[in-house]
């Protein structure tokens, strides 16, 4: 007999709703709420021995004693398989099951499952860590949820193969393996433009990351008088690169003053990129970091004024998060100081 | 359907005796209608409320598909303008379709 441990919220256990977010972990014997569902889809091999009710604030806001807390509670079980939720798209419970079932894995190394809305940050967060079946967004959802998240649990719990995503109903984990197929490569790249060309249905073989679009700001009305920035992440350094910016996966940023500097020469400049060839940034930076471009706009009166100072990374394999981060902080620095538009150069 | 509702659906029902208790929805779409008749025929499909795991198996019917039983000038007064904007059609299907499936009264 397969043992199972089942994690939910104060809602599904039938405790209440936002009023009760904050009531401690318990854990009751047998099933309660979603239990109820997923026993019948486990089948007879497997029983839910307990079930653990937290509160979604109180797991959030005390995550680490809340996480060892529950830990213990579910170690006196011994299951062999640990389940929890489906969150939908709650926020707080799905970071919740994210969370406990990462511990979970990591502790007591038995397989563990969740089942959320793609959107849910805990998706984000843990789908990396664990298996997350894709669910709807609301609970409205939870019959299609249950039999998945159970089919897949038991999968992992017997040992047997898992399929990628689209054959398993998981939230894809970004874990690519190797396989023989009988087609070459570029037969199977040109299979697929052909019935992209015809307009017929096709599975890419190289799924992109999912990137958030920026908006743009409104136009700028009056460039006369604004003071424009420049910032690139194409690595452009005062010659040396002082402050070692690394030519990939850069950790940090440079700003440089640039006050009374008209063009940028091979003396003076160079770029600290390790993902393009460099020669031509190095014999002119501008072609990078267009300052005598700017400088001559500035004298013409068409822009008010090139800001004193130009941020600088490497975009050379650099996270997303990294990038994010550099911007958060240098962001606020040119509002301070009075940019109202950045001119942003890559390579 | 919201955990008090469910409640109360629960404890009318067992003070008064399942057979004796018909719940009238007014749900405005056909998916959050059909969703109600089924919390209180085959029971809750969240496995959140009072409901979850209890069949009440209960007469279940939408207003639209009462409208003969009504007073005409009440209906009108009352349903009259949403029944001219909502698809009664498919709510009335929907309602149809669990209450053949589970209702046992």
């Amino acid at each position: 007999m397969i043992k199972v441990v089942h994690y939910i919220n104060q809602f599904y256990g039938g405790i209440g709703g936002e009023e009760k977010a904050d009531i401690k972990p318990e854990i009751r014997k047998g099933t309660v709420g979603p239990g109820m569902a997923l026993k019948g889809a486990l089948g007879e091999d497997a029983q839910i021995v307990a079930t653990v009710i937290c509160g979604d604030s109180y797991f959030n806001e005390n995550l680490e004693e809340a996480t060892s807390e529950i830990l213990e509670m579910v170690k006196e079980y011994e299951p062999d398989l640990f389940i929890a939720g489906p969150a939908f798209n709650a926020g707080r419970y799905g970071v919740a099951c994210g969370s406990i079932c990462k511990a979970v894995k990591d502790s007591l190394n038995i397989p563990v499952i969740s089942g959320m809305y793609p959107e849910n940050p805990g998706a984000e967060m843990f789908k990396k860590d664990l298996h997350i079946i894709e669910t709807a967004n609301a609970a409205t959802g939870m019959r299609q949820a249950i039999p998945a998240m159970a089919k897949l649990s038991l999968k992992l719990v017997k040992g047997e193969e898992i399929g990628p995503p689209s054959d398993e109903g998981y939230i894809p984990r970004g874990i690519r393996k190797n396989i023989f197929r009988e087609e070459r490569g570029s037969k199977r790249a040109v299979n697929i433009l052909v019935a992209k060309l015809k307009g017929e249905e096709f599975e890419t073989e190289y799924a992109m990351p999912d990137f958030d679009r920026v908006e743009p700001n409104p136009a700028i009305v009056d460039l006369k008088n604004a003071k424009i920035a420049l910032v690139t992440s194409g690595g452009i350094v005062p010659k040396g690169n002082p402050d070692r910016i690394e030519a990939s996966s850069a950790s940090k940023y440079g700003k440089y003053d640039i006050e009374g500097v008209t063009d940028l020469t091979a003396e003076t400049y160079e770029t600290a990129h390790g993902g393009y060839d460099p020669v031509y940034a190095n014999e002119d930076a501008d072609r990078v970091l267009p300052v005598d471009v700017m400088r001559d706009l500035e004298k013409e009166g068409i822009i008010g004024g090139l800001h004193r100072y130009f941020y600088t990374t490497v975009g050379n394999g650099t996270s997303v998060a990294n990038s994010k981060k550099f911007a958060s902080t240098f962001t606020k620095e040119l509002v301070s100081d009075g940019v109202q538009a950045v001119i942003l150069t890559s390579t | 359907m919201d955990l008090e509702n469910q409640k109360r659906v629960l404890e009318l029902s067992e003070k008064h005796g399942k057979e004796n208790v018909v719940v009238v929805l007014g749900a405005s779409e056909a998916e959050s209608a059909g969703l109600a008749a089924e919390t209180v025929t085959a029971g809750d499909p969240t496995y959140a409320g009072p409901l979850a795991g209890v069949s009440l198996g209960l007469g279940v019917y939408h207003i639209f598909e009462l409208k003969d039983e009504v007073d005409a000038d009440v209906y009108d007064e009352q349903c009259g303008m949403m029944e001219m904007v909502l698809d009664i059609d498919a709510i009335g299907a929907e309602v149809k379709s669990i209450r053949d499936q589970y209702s046992k009264f």
